[in-house]
């Protein structure tokens, strides 16, 4: 009994919060209580939170506390989506919580009731009995981040409003008592942004999704997760550029203008939306294309406090072509890597364009860590590859790299190394065909033998790729991996349901920053930020890097690594990032021409033009 | 303070493969060597040296060899001056094997940098030491098409990088040598492989390079076969006939006949000592063989080492089958920067090197040679690092 206590608190406490089982994005299901309820405490990374707050003492076993651990029925959904992600097995801690309440009920223990607060109910006349609470065991399911950065905050109040209205309400109504509030997303940003000590808004209830496919847009209500608009845009045929895909659009918006892949082609922050209706704190209302709303086009380098809650949001729809493919071209150095980029960047070809690292890519491919840790090395030492730029088109574009000249794996060696990922990490031709002495690094690709040898050494299939899963999984995750979606570099990247796995082995925290496509700045960008982290004994990495505005900047993303459950780890990277922000800040004054995420968060709906050259 | 008539040689290039082997066989005859090189993954030079004894079963010995981390490329090979000096007071002839063997274009930087801009540095060292002599070690592939005396070069036409900065060293090693009054030699090997006798080496490349390619490509389609089904052998008519010989359809296709001349390193190594005996300035030796092979019959070689068959040499400009199948493809990639030692019609005059050791021929490459030398290089995992111990090899060689 012990050791399983023991196991569910580990696997509890490493819950990253990526909110990856409130969304379907395996189609294996979602959490039913959680879509029933909609808070956060229904959903399995609620419980994780409530377990681990109950196993230390840190809550009492409450009423709403009885109610979700009894709403799990232990369908094992949760396993299927974290363990692809992150190799936790959440059902192990539903278990736990199950079996430690049902012990506190069958020894006859107190249960403890909610405090009597009169405000309570003033909010609950706005938004429902149901939609606001003051429990604690949900309470403390908002209270922490796993962010350095973040300090834990257990809320007085959960409110959850329907409609526009209710949210104009409540802020009058908080406003009126001084009671702070903030509004929270799917999950949690990484920055601790969403915690407050006052209410905490959680939105997850307005989920509607309207297309207006004549005039190229969807309205989205501040509930919707990228994965859920992306699915829907996708069925009639659009795509809209997306965050993360647990991550809230509205919020994202409202965060950092919206950074992904397809940035390059669709553009960041407001090109990204065509109007935004907003709440504002006082309660009044206002839209982004009245004529009088305030100029939130405008971008501040000092930074801005939020303009309220954006209740709704018209998103821009992109047509797609049924000839869209993607290829990934190695690179030995970043240099030939940001060139190149840049070069498709100015010419136009390509949808999305990023340059990854071999971390980034062994995490995005590999179903389980151990295999991450082998393709890793597969791919940098053995295959001699600094990084990949990955670029996304269509059949012009494709044929455009191909004059280009450049070796590439195309999408069918893609899908031969995607399945036979558990073979690559023992195959000896690989680093002795790669070591072929040719003119051109990785010209091996060139031609079809490669692929073809390949698929004949690797025997890629999904039966195989799965077999590292315990056995009760692996049936799902053969039939998951069989579908062509899985491979497909198209889908992987307007999805992104793989990019989470970056956090599968430690938790991480992304410094994020526009700055000009140039490998002079960016190597200076990395070798401070890379050597602060080393001295802080902290794994790091380049995360990736996507031109924006046809080459002219980029999006960055470097990337600290700890472990979230290590205070000695955590002590160091709040140290490191401390230094590391110094160090963009200094390398800012000096070009002026770097943007930092931490001074764009609240200002994401800004002209991309006033952001990057204003 | 040795005395300088005891004959105490310079070696660079001690920890390659051609110029290891020469370290080994002249401290076997008592040589004293100061052996100058770099320290290279961490690893002083002293240590990578002593690894090598040890290789050569040679470590008693360590006693007749010195030495010196240098760098070619700087003023007194970066050395203070005092340290210079005593390098100086000791050295009495200088071998020269220290080189870049890649192909590549885009290693030319390299390339030149080790094999002509390191040359004014040590020949400088034979003037400061008032050596007796200076050998440079270069390559037989220097003499570019045609017929190929042993002379100063006169061709401009060179297959690769590695040839011509080869062929602008011995130029350079001529006029500078001549310029000081230092007596030279240089020396001319083929392709060189292990040693003849035991089967021994301790680098992996050139012949055993596509020998193992070829072992790799059979291992991947036999994995196909007898894990997976065997679909994609089938795809491409690769099966396991009854006497589970591979029948693996590949193709070589070479612009014409020839042949590739290989001599083994135990026969460098004779005429190299040989050379060093009864030096004559000014002389060029070819260490060649007078018996090349066909590509056609090192592919038999490879057939019946490796338990396959159906590799097939064309021949004609421009020649690639058509369609090439995936192994083939992949193989044709590999040995494309060696088609010119494939198919190569030169002959090497051997005039001097005869005159040497009259009657001193390379040994030929039998199938047993080529088979002993290869089973080596497997039990050694072809370099890898995960070969079995070569315990119970023999040593003795020659």
């Amino acid at each position: 009994m012990v050791n399983k206590m023991d196991e569910a608190l580990g696997i509890a406490g490493n819950c990253r919060h990526y909110a990856m089982c409130k969304i379907d994005f395996l189609g294996t299901g979602v959490c039913a209580s959680g879509v029933e309820r909609g808070y956060v405490s229904f959903y399995p990374e609620g419980r994780m939170d409530l377990y681990a707050a109950l196993a230390k003492g840190k809550v009492h076993v409450t009423e709403k506390c009885v109610e979700i651990a009894q709403s799990c029925d232990l369908c094992g959904k949760c396993d299927y989506q974290c363990c692809f992600v992150t190799g936790l097995r959440p059902t192990r801690v539903m278990e736990a919580l199950k079996s430690h309440v049902a012990r506190h009920l069958a020894a006859g223990k107190p249960v403890a009731h909610a405090d009597a607060d009169p405000f309570l109910q003033s909010i609950r006349r706005i938004v429902g009995d149901e939609w606001a609470t003051n429990d604690r065991a949900i309470a403390v399911t908002y209270s922490h981040d796993p962010s350095p950065l973040a300090v834990p905050a257990p809320p007085r109040y959960v409110i959850m409003p329907g409609t526009r209205q209710e949210i104009s309400s409540l802020l009058k109504l908080l406003g009126s008592a001084g009671i702070p509030w903030v509004v929270r997303g799917n999950g949690t940003n990484l920055m601790g942004f969403e915690l407050c000590e006052g209410a905490v808004i959680d939105l997850n209830r307005m989920k509607e999704i309207e297309f207006d496919e004549k005039n190229w847009s969807v309205r989205v209500g501040p509930g919707v997760a990228a994965f859920e608009l992306q699915r829907e845009a996708a069925q009639r045929g659009y795509r809209v550029n997306v965050a993360e895909p647990a991550a809230l659009v509205c919020g994202t918006m409202m965060c950092a203008g919206i950074v992904s892949l397809f940035s390059t082609a669709y553009g960041s922050c407001a090109d990204n939306y065509i109007d935004a209706e907003f709440v504002r704190t006082d309660g009044s209302f206002f839209s982004l294309n009245e004529k009088n709303a305030p100029n939130l086009f405008a971008f501040d380098r000092a930074g801005a406090v939020s303009p309220g809650v954006c209740s709704s949001l018209r998103v821009k729809l992109h047509p797609m072509t049924g000839d869209e493919s993607g290829a990934l071209v190695p690179f030995d150095l970043l240099e030939k890597a940001i060139d190149f980029s840049r070069d498709c960047a100015m010419r136009r070809i390509g949808l999305a364009i990023g340059i990854l690292g071999p971390e980034y890519l062994s995490s995005f491919m590999s179903p389980t860590q151990r295999t991450a840790v082998e393709v890793k090395d597969a791919l940098a030492r053995k295959l001699g590859i600094a990084c990949m730029v990955l670029v996304l088109g269509d059949r012009y574009a494709m044929a455009s790299l191909r004059e280009m000249g450049h070796p590439m794996i195309g999408q069918g060696l893609f899908t031969v190394l995607s399945l036979g990922l558990p073979s690559l990490g023992t195959a000896d031709w690989l680093e002795f065909i790669a070591g072929l002495p040719e003119e051109e690094p990785f010209g091996y690709l060139k031609g079809g033998g490669f692929a073809d040898l390949a698929e004949a050494a690797l025997c890629p299939s999904a039966w195989r790729l799965v077999r590292d899963f315990d056995p009760d999984l692996r049936p799902v995750y053969e039939e998951i991996y069989s579908r062509p979606d899985l491979t497909d570099l198209v889908w992987l990247n307007m999805f992104r349901i793989t990019s989470s796995r970056i956090g599968r082995q430690k938790q991480f925290l992304p410094f994020l920053m526009y700055l000009p496509l140039d490998h002079t700045l960016i190597d200076d960008v990395c070798a401070g930020l890379g050597s602060t982290a080393l001295r802080y004994a902290l794994k790091n990495n380049l995360g990736f890097i996507t031109p924006v505005d046809g080459g002219k900047r980029c999006v960055l993303e470097y990337d600290y690594f700890f472990d979230q459950n290590d205070g000695d780890e955590i002590d160091r990277v709040r140290q490191a990032a401390a230094e590391a922000g110094a160090i963009i800040d200094r390398l800012s004054a000096r070009t002026g021409t770097i943007r930092w995420v931490k001074y764009i968060f609240q200002q994401g709906y800004c002209r991309k033009e006033n952001l990057l050259y204003a | 303070m040795r005395q300088r008539d005891a004959r105490v040689f310079a070696l660079t290039g001690a920890t390659g493969f051609l110029g290891s082997h020469l370290m080994d066989a002249l401290i076997r005859k008592g040589r004293s060597l100061v052996i100058l090189g770099r320290r290279r993954k961490g690893m002083s030079l002293a240590d990578r040296v002593a690894a090598l004894l040890a290789w050569f079963d040679v470590k008693d010995r360590g006693a007749l060899v010195e030495t010196a981390e240098v760098d070619l490329l700087e003023p007194r090979l970066g050395l203070e001056r005092h340290q210079y000096d005593v390098l100086c007071g000791k050295v009495s002839e200088i071998i020269h094997c220290a080189s870049d063997t890649r192909f590549s274009e885009r290693t030319r930087r390299e390339a030149t940098e080790t094999n002509v801009h390191a040359l004014p540095g040590i020949i400088g060292l034979a003037k400061d030491s008032g050596a007796r002599y200076f050998h440079y070690v270069s390559t037989a592939y220097v003499s570019g098409p045609g017929p190929a005396p042993e002379a100063p070069i006169v061709s401009r036409t060179f297959s690769n990088v590695y040839e011509e900065t080869k062929a602008e060293a011995e130029r350079q090693v001529a006029a500078r040598c001549s310029l000081q009054a230092t007596p030279f030699t240089i020396v001319r090997p083929s392709i060189v492989y292990g040693d003849s006798v035991t089967g021994r080496s301790n680098r992996f490349n050139a012949l055993y390079y596509h020998v193992k390619a070829l072992q790799l490509i059979r291992d991947i389609y036999l994995n196909d076969i007898s894990q997976h089904g065997g679909r994609k052998s089938r795809e491409i008519d690769i099966h396991l006939d009854p006497e589970g010989i591979l029948h693996l359809p590949l193709r070589i296709f070479l612009a014409r006949r020839g042949h590739v001349n290989l001599i083994p390193v135990d026969y460098f190594v004779a005429v190299m000592l040989s050379v060093l005996e009864s030096p004559r300035s000014g002389r060029i030796y070819h260490i060649t063989s007078d018996a090349p092979r066909t590509t056609e019959e090192l592919a038999a070689y490879c057939e019946r080492f490796l338990r396959i068959r159906g590799i097939e040499t064309l021949y004609g400009e421009g020649q690639n089958g058509g369609v090439q199948n995936p192994p083939e493809e992949i193989f044709n990639k590999l040995v494309r920067p060696y088609l010119p030692y494939l198919s190569d019609t030169r002959s090497f005059d051997r005039t001097n090197t005869n005159g040497l050791a009259a009657g001193f021929s390379a040994p030929d490459l039998t199938y047993d040679v080529f088979e002993r030398c290869m089973r080596y290089a497997v039990r050694m995992d072809w370099g890898n690092g995960n070969g079995k111990s070569d315990a119970g090899v023999s040593r003795a060689s020659g």
